[in-house]
């Protein structure tokens, strides 16, 4: 069995080890199950050639013969570096969500099961590398995130979950209505071998790309787009979000902001843009348009939230908007700018999520107003907020950082500067929020209520060991940040920038 | 002449027969002897049908008496009408309390399950109109069997009302059908339509519009939706499942077969898919588009409000005839193949769902949604079988609703009717909303006092019999997809071309 397959599915076999163990097992099963996901990462880190752009690891297996094509559907994994960094941060993220989920007392076997469930979809997503098996890891993780945030979720968790459902089916379908036609007219499931005709296609100059018309590439394009988009999520798909988050429990909304996000911009990375380059570079500037309003609009809503979590919702809005802003711009900075951010995100956010579940666990609400000088009271909690603040505000040193400077030098090489110059603005009012929210919540005078040293310990031991790896990756992607940009820029650059650069020379853009 | 295409039905006449006379003998000592005998004689049916045919198939198609045709179609349709009929029979010895499930209830199985073992075979409009109504009555009387039930009788006379109505509209439309094709075979015509006898008659236009309104009721498409819900919710779940299954089923049939003879069948592929919208076949084929997505969409967003489980499925199976009406619509071989694999997941996913929702109503005495508040907890394998059909029922993956989802609307794109699949794929996006709420009070919602939910060995293993192949098919569909293209291929797309 390949390394991939084993990686995939070993969550799968974790999950059904959970249903036979006795429940106070689930616990420990998942949390081994995502340290030997994190150690497989690593390996796969290890043995994975950055030098090479094609696919590694790759396995196939025939599925169903003859749907369609003669070959039909195949069970077909391969990870290059872009898959492989967001494995990587899939593995990662998993492992402190899990670890975060040790105190989940409610129907433990059940949680547990989901997860890793979950954690099969979301790994299968990005080794997928045939588009009905994409397809189907794809929605088979709406299934166990729409019981999490269901079952375990806070008060409005029924609303929430079914929102968050139907959200992103309604993305999926547009994703499949795009999937079809392309296996339509190209005969072809397999993504590799579709990225081909659509070189070819670019580089014959004709017009009709790989659907054979320009107008119908362009429709299956927005639709995947929108699929894609609703994932991010863009402005205008972003509603769910924070109603998701808010209501999720803690490790979740970690997983939710983490990984599920990633998979939208994934989704483009490897299907969208690959598949239909010149319907992409004709959106460009409306993708821009949306980016730019994201990044500035989200981080104006963030500013006006009164809910801590709701707060970091709204910035993971306006943080996202980077990746599509990255990948419009379509310059090889840009774009490794816009990975580089998934991955910063990726981190962050899961910390800032953890952030606000340490306090809500101990104060019962998440009023920014009725904080106040917790610094004083959890100083050890208050470096790890601040860590994640000033990383994700961008400050130097930061993984969030390098992303956005990375982002911006690429998007202002690009053809639609105007809108890299607005996103700017979101910067400061992103630095604006973080600022005002760390003076509110964490220093400035302590309320009675928080002076209760038994009420409001110090971290534990559980939330120590979530928080230190995180705050240990960010700053350390901050700092050296091409030892992680290594692992997929090379793939990048060969795959992705001559496809998007053909398809803009043509009208000399 | 060779009357071997007969053996199906001559078998359940036989069963109908001894069901009958044991029932008299016996008194209603023994109800498991006439029950075993009618599962006996469905069995026997099935089992002939799939024996017999080899002979009938290469050759072309062979017909009796030029009034009945076997072919694999009605072949594959006999054997999937028994199917139901026997579980609709372990269904309701097992399911919802039926003061008198005694012989008359399996003689009326079993006759409805005969008229449509004819249906199947039927190429000539008088034997496809009496099959019909054999279906039909039995269906009237199902209805209405539990005597002390109001909301039984009211059902069973909505139900008799507007079937009647809808029979005689379709009957006097084949009237002026067969006044145009001068006979009543379906051949005559097709005959009639190639030599160009209806082209430009606007009595033709009257016609089609009379006969499908008489198959519109039948598989409850809008606008002759409205008797549905309602017989459903007062039929027993068991039968109800039982008519949204075979009965939706029988309707197709008898569709393909005329919507084939009609030669207007041959529908041009839309030449630029982003400005076709509707598939231009003549009268039948714009009518039938039509409406398709007045079905899938009216269904489905009517199924939004229902509190009932039955009426929800009673909707939810409207708006699922809608989407099998889309294939009807772009008519191709491939068309078809979905056709019958789509029905073929209907068909098991909706006779679980109708058999927990029987299980349900027994143990609740309610088939209120709320009734299920908290099952979660109390029994899960039940709540997982549930979660299961719903989310097939939507049409996700991995599940078997979903291989079926996917092949229909491939069939409906490589048509090249983008527009019409993708409205298909979003009615797919409401369906989720009211499912998903079935599964947010199962599992979200808390219940205070909900005794444990028992399930006898006997109905969890029917359960299970159901439920497994909406997993496994969902994931491994290869064979059952090739074997729905064999069969389509079989079916002549144009009747009386070979």
């Amino acid at each position: 069995m390949s390394m991939l397959t084993t990686i995939v599915f070993l969550p799968l076999a974790a999950m059904l080890l959970c249903w036979v163990a006795p429940a106070r097992l689930a616990r420990v099963i998942n949390v081994v199950a995502c340290s030997a996901v994190m150690v497989l990462a690593v390996v796969l880190w290890i043995q994975l050639d950055p030098a090479l752009s094609g696919y590694q690891f790759v396995q196939t297996a025939s599925w169903l013969p003859g749907v369609v094509s003669e070959q039909g559907i195949q069970y077909y994994v391969g990870l290059d570096g872009i898959g492989l960094a967001l494995v990587l941060l899939t593995a990662f993220v998993s492992l402190t969500a899990a670890i975060a989920s040790w105190n989940v007392e409610k129907q433990v076997r059940g949680y547990h099961m989901m997860f890793l469930l979950l954690l099969t979809g979301m790994l299968g997503v990005f080794v997928a590398l045939d588009l009905f098996l994409f397809y189907v890891f794809w929605e088979v993780m709406l299934l166990p995130m729409y019981f999490l945030i269901g079952i375990w979720g806070g008060p409005r968790r029924q609303y929430a979950a079914i929102k968050f459902f139907l959200y992103t089916l309604f993305g999926s379908v547009l994703l499949l209505a795009g999937v079809i036609l392309v296996v339509l007219k190209t005969g072809s499931w397999s993504i590799p071998e579709i990225t081909e005709l659509a070189k070819a296609a670019v580089a014959s100059g004709g017009d009709g790309g790989i659907l054979g018309s320009a107008s119908l590439c362009l429709a299956a394009f927005i639709g995947m787009f929108i699929g894609f988009a609703v994932k991010i999520p863009s402005f205008p798909f972003h509603t769910w979000l924070p109603d998701a988050h808010v209501e999720a429990p803690t490790p979740i909304s970690m997983i939710l902001a983490g990984v599920l996000l990633k998979m939208g911009g994934y989704g483009l990375i490897r299907v969208a843009y690959p598949f239909f380059p010149q319907a992409a570079v004709d959106c460009g500037a409306v993708i821009s348009v949306l980016s730019a309003i994201a990044i500035v609009y989200g981080a104006f809503v963030a500013m006006a939230q009164t809910d801590f979590k709701r707060m970091i919702a709204y910035s993971s809005v306006s943080h996202m908007g980077f990746v599509t802003l990255g990948l419009a711009a379509g310059t090889e900075t840009a774009i490794n700018g816009a990975m580089y951010m998934m991955l910063a995100h990726g981190t962050i956010s899961a910390m800032l999520f953890m952030i606000v579940g340490v306090i809500y666990e101990r104060a019962h609400h998440r009023e920014i107003a009725r904080f106040g000088g917790l610094a004083w009271v959890m100083p050890k909690y208050f470096v790890f907020a601040s860590i994640a603040f000033f990383a994700s505000l961008g400050l130097p040193g930061g993984s969030g950082f390098v992303a956005e400077i990375t982002t911006f030098v690429g998007a202002f090489d690009g053809p639609h500067r105007l809108w890299a110059i607005v996103s700017l603005l979101g910067v400061v009012i992103t630095a604006a929020y973080y600022l005002r929210t760390l003076q509110r919540v964490y220093l400035l005078e302590t309320p009675e209520v928080y002076k209760d040293t038994s009420a409001y310990p110090d971290l534990s031991v559980r939330e120590w060991v979530v928080l230190a790896p995180l705050a240990l990756v960010t700053i350390y992607m901050g700092i050296l940040p091409a030892t992680v940009m290594d692992i997929y820029k090379s793939v990048v650059h060969e795959t992705l920038v001559p496809l998007l650069s053909a398809a803009g020379s043509r009208f000399g853009g | 002449m060779d009357w071997s295409p007969l053996i199906p039905a001559v078998e359940l006449t036989i069963g109908i027969l001894a069901v009958i006379v044991l029932d008299l003998l016996a008194r209603g000592r023994h109800p498991w002897l006439t029950t075993s005998v009618a599962l006996l004689a469905l069995a026997g049916a099935a089992v002939s049908a799939c024996v017999q045919p080899t002979s009938g198939l290469d050759g072309g198609a062979e017909t009796l008496l030029g009034v009945l045709q076997l072919d694999r179609f009605s072949v594959v349709f006999t054997v999937f009408c028994c199917v139901t009929g026997f579980v609709t029979i372990l269904a309701t010895v097992r399911g919802e309390a039926f003061p008198t499930p005694g012989g008359e209830f399996l003689v009326l199985v079993l006759s409805a399950v005969l008229g449509m073992n004819v249906l199947a075979m039927s190429v000539d409009l008088v034997a496809l109109y009496l099959a019909f109504e054999t279906v039909s009555i039995a269906g009237y009387v199902l209805v209405a069997m539990r005597r002390a039930d109001p909301r039984g009788n009211e059902a069973g006379v909505k139900y008799v009302l507007f079937g009647g109505v809808s029979s005689a509209v379709m009957l006097y439309g084949l009237s002026l059908v067969v006044g145009f094709a001068g006979g009543t075979s379906l051949e005559a015509l097709s005959r009639a339509i190639e030599a160009g006898h209806v082209t430009g008659q606007p009595l033709w236009t009257v016609a089609c519009v009379m006969v499908f309104a008489g198959f519109a009721f039948k598989i409850s498409a809008v606008p002759f939706h409205f008797w549905a819900p309602d017989v459903y919710a007062g039929a027993p779940a068991s039968v109800a499942g039982f008519l949204a299954v075979a009965s939706k089923a029988a309707g197709f049939v008898a569709l393909i077969r005329v919507v084939g003879a009609t030669r207007m069948g041959v529908v041009p592929e839309a030449s630029d898919p982003l400005t076709t919208f509707l598939p231009d076949g003549g009268v039948l084929i714009s009518l039938i588009a039509v409406a398709a997505i007045l079905t899938m969409t009216v269904g489905n967003l009517a199924a939004l409000r229902q509190r009932e489980l039955k009426r929800l499925l009673a909707w939810s199976s409207i708006a699922h005839a809608g989407y099998l009406l889309l294939l009807l619509a772009v008519w191709s071989e491939g068309a078809l193949a979905a056709l019958l694999f789509y029905l073929v997941a209907y068909l098991f996913m909706n006779l679980a769902a109708f058999l927990i929702a029987g299980i349900v109503i027994r143990e609740r005495g309610t088939g209120d949604i709320e009734a299920l508040r908290g099952m979660g907890r109390r029994n899960v394998g039940l709540s997982l079988a549930l979660a299961v059909l719903l989310f097939s029922l939507t049409g996700l993956p991995p599940f078997f609703g979903f291989a079926a989802k996917l092949q229909l609307f491939y069939a409906v794109f490589e048509r090249g009717f983008v527009w019409l699949g993708v409205i298909g794929l979003l009615n797919g996006v409401v369906s989720l909303y009211y499912y998903a709420r079935v599964l947010g009070v199962l599992w979200f919602q808390e219940a205070e006092d909900a005794p444990v939910l028992r399930l006898s060995r006997a109905d969890a293993l029917l359960c299970a019999v159901l439920v497994v192949p909406v997993l496994g098919l969902g994931l491994f569909w290869w064979g059952a997809w090739d074997w729905a293209r064999d069969v389509a291929r079989d079916l002549p797309l144009v009747m009386g071309v070979r």
